[in-house]
């Protein structure tokens, strides 16, 4: 509940008449003011008082969100220890107090793989075979939550998001694309698509609410190339090809945007997907676009300077 | 925040340009202010309409087209046109072209190459990887595509339907269409002929049936095969 979307929902699930309580962990403080969710900092890697937690609190729905990607708010070992720790310790104890009825978990579009002989626009039924650590994470993550809900016999959603990117929400890709240089594919200029942060709290919430079963693809409409983005933030393109992408990623390291593996590939390979049985399920109208959520992460809030009032 | 009209997440009319219909070309300094400040659409399947407009237009005059019966080209949905080609990219190129000339939409090839440039370059001018997955997205969201029939030496006749890419199209508007030469060999000699045949029929009881996709396959083959013989 810490994170920029796990506040998000819970603020979506505070304002809802058929949501009684409302209990949050992470190990970071929520980013906004929560009127009814309670919120305990747990450190993900604490399975014994995570697991505690959750068997005292006994959710009857679980809002999996704690699938840290590589590089957003810590590096990839870190990231890999606490989404695993996180989810066996949450799922477990929770699938445990008996009262569990429904699960959804974050994952992301990585789980599809991208390059040479896969389909660019992946929908539900394609197979996935991730080609990143993260997209194996986030796999990792929907088969644990898939063995949970088969076993308890309840819906578990996987929504499979586009990058969450925008000017306040802490993304490896969005750092990237931020920087006063871009590496881009100098012979490619693959499409991705990318989701609002708002648009993916709404999607999560609406998935436990309506206890959806299965994996939905969740992807803002349209979508943006790198050399598109790279115009769009009026930065300068860095053209790289074969071999160059290590010395791109050791560099836009030193920037301070570590470029991890499945950024690069949104970059090379590109990230769109079929998000169309998501808009059905979960009546998801209004969408911001790719291309939408691209100009906010370029857009900054204007600084007013405020007058100390003057002394009557 | 405008609406997701497309069902894949195709918005329609983003900064002014439709992803569906042909448009007017802008002037070159608008699309050139445009490209510089990165504000053009592109759709999910990496297709980009402003520089297809600005383009293709050149093409048209060059490439003669006589489409018989267009009456049978979809104006609006979705629609999958089967049709015959010889080696070479000639096909396509015409049956766009005729597309383009009777309804005005922008017809989306199935079977951009898997290669660094040329890949990504065929996909912004509106092709799409030969993937059923991508075909089905595609047709979801309302577009018009054609697949083409397996090649055949010297354009004599119908090819081999690609079983799996009209799998995905079960469900959907399929339509033969028989694209013969103007000349020998390809030759423009005379205008290029397009013939369209009438959609195919498939029973909504066929659409689970696991033999459908074949028998769409070789109805679409005998369809396009009939459609040459006729001349």
């Amino acid at each position: 509940m810490g994170g920029e979307l796990g506040t998000a929902v819970a603020q979506i699930l505070e304002v809802h008449p058929d949501v009684d309580e409302i209990a949050g962990v992470d190990f970071l403080p929520p980013r906004r003011r929560l009127r009814r969710a309670s919120f305990h900092r747990i450190d993900p890697r604490d399975g014994e008082r995570l697991a505690a937690f959750v068997a005292d609190f006994a959710p009857e729905a679980l809002a999996h969100i704690g699938v840290y990607e590589p590089h957003a708010r810590m590096g990839p070992a870190s990231a890999e220890e606490r989404t695993e720790a996180a989810t066996a310790a949450a799922l477990g104890a929770a699938a445990r107090t008996g009262a569990l009825e429904r699960v959804v978990v974050r994952s992301g579009l990585a789980v599809y793989g991208r390059g040479r002989g896969r389909p660019s626009v992946p929908d539900e039924e394609v197979p996935v075979a991730p080609t990143t650590p993260y997209g194996r994470m986030c796999l990792d993550v929907e088969a644990l939550a898939t063995r949970v809900g088969r076993g308890l016999g309840i819906p578990v959603c996987a929504l499979r998001m586009a990058p969450v990117v925008a000017s306040h929400v802490p993304s490896p890709l969005g750092r990237l694309l931020r920087l006063p240089v871009v590496p881009v594919p100098a012979f490619a200029d693959p499409a991705f698509g990318l989701v609002d942060a708002r648009d993916a709290a709404r999607a999560a919430a609406e998935a436990l609410l309506r206890a959806h079963d299965g994996a939905l693809n969740l992807v803002g409409p349209g979508a943006a190339t790198p050399w598109q983005a790279v115009r769009a933030g009026n930065r300068l393109p860095f053209p790289v090809a074969g071999v160059g992408w290590v010395v791109a990623r050791r560099m836009a390291e030193l920037a301070g945007a570590p470029l991890p593996l499945h950024v690069e590939e949104v970059l090379r390979h590109g990230g769109t997907a079929d998000g169309s049985r998501a808009v059905d399920a979960l009546e998801l109208e209004g969408l911001a676009t790719s291309q939408e959520v691209l100009t906010d992460l370029y857009e900054w809030a204007t600084v007013t300077t405020l007058r100390p009032a003057e002394a009557a | 925040m405008s609406p997701a009209a497309g069902s894949v997440g195709i918005d329609g009319h983003d900064y002014g340009i439709d992803v569906d219909r042909v448009q007017t070309p802008r002037s070159a300094l608008e699309m050139l202010r445009s490209r510089i400040s990165g504000r053009y659409l592109i759709d999910p399947f990496g297709a980009d309409p402003q520089l297809q407009d600005f383009v293709l237009p050149p093409l048209v005059p060059l490439v003669r087209v006589d489409v018989a019966r267009p009456r049978n080209l979809p104006r609006r949905g979705p629609a999958l046109l089967v049709a015959n080609r010889g080696l070479g990219l000639s096909e396509p190129l015409v049956l766009g072209m005729a597309v383009r000339r009777v309804t005005g939409r922008r017809l989306r090839v199935v079977g951009a190459p898997d290669l660094p440039a040329v890949g990504d370059l065929v996909r912004k001018l509106g092709a799409i990887g030969a993937y059923p997955t991508d075909l089905r997205a595609l047709l979801r969201a309302g577009h018009v595509a054609a697949v083409p029939l397996g090649p055949t030496w010297l354009r004599t006749g119908a090819g081999i339907p690609p079983l799996g890419l009209l799998a995905a199209a079960v469900g959907f508007p399929v339509i033969p269409v028989a694209i013969r030469p103007g000349g020998p060999l390809g030759l423009p000699v005379r205008p290029w002929k397009v013939t369209v045949g009438r959609p195919l029929e498939l029973g909504a009881r066929d659409l689970h049936d696991p033999l459908a996709p074949a028998e769409l396959a070789e109805a679409a083959r005998e369809a396009v095969g009939r459609l040459l013989a006729a001349g």
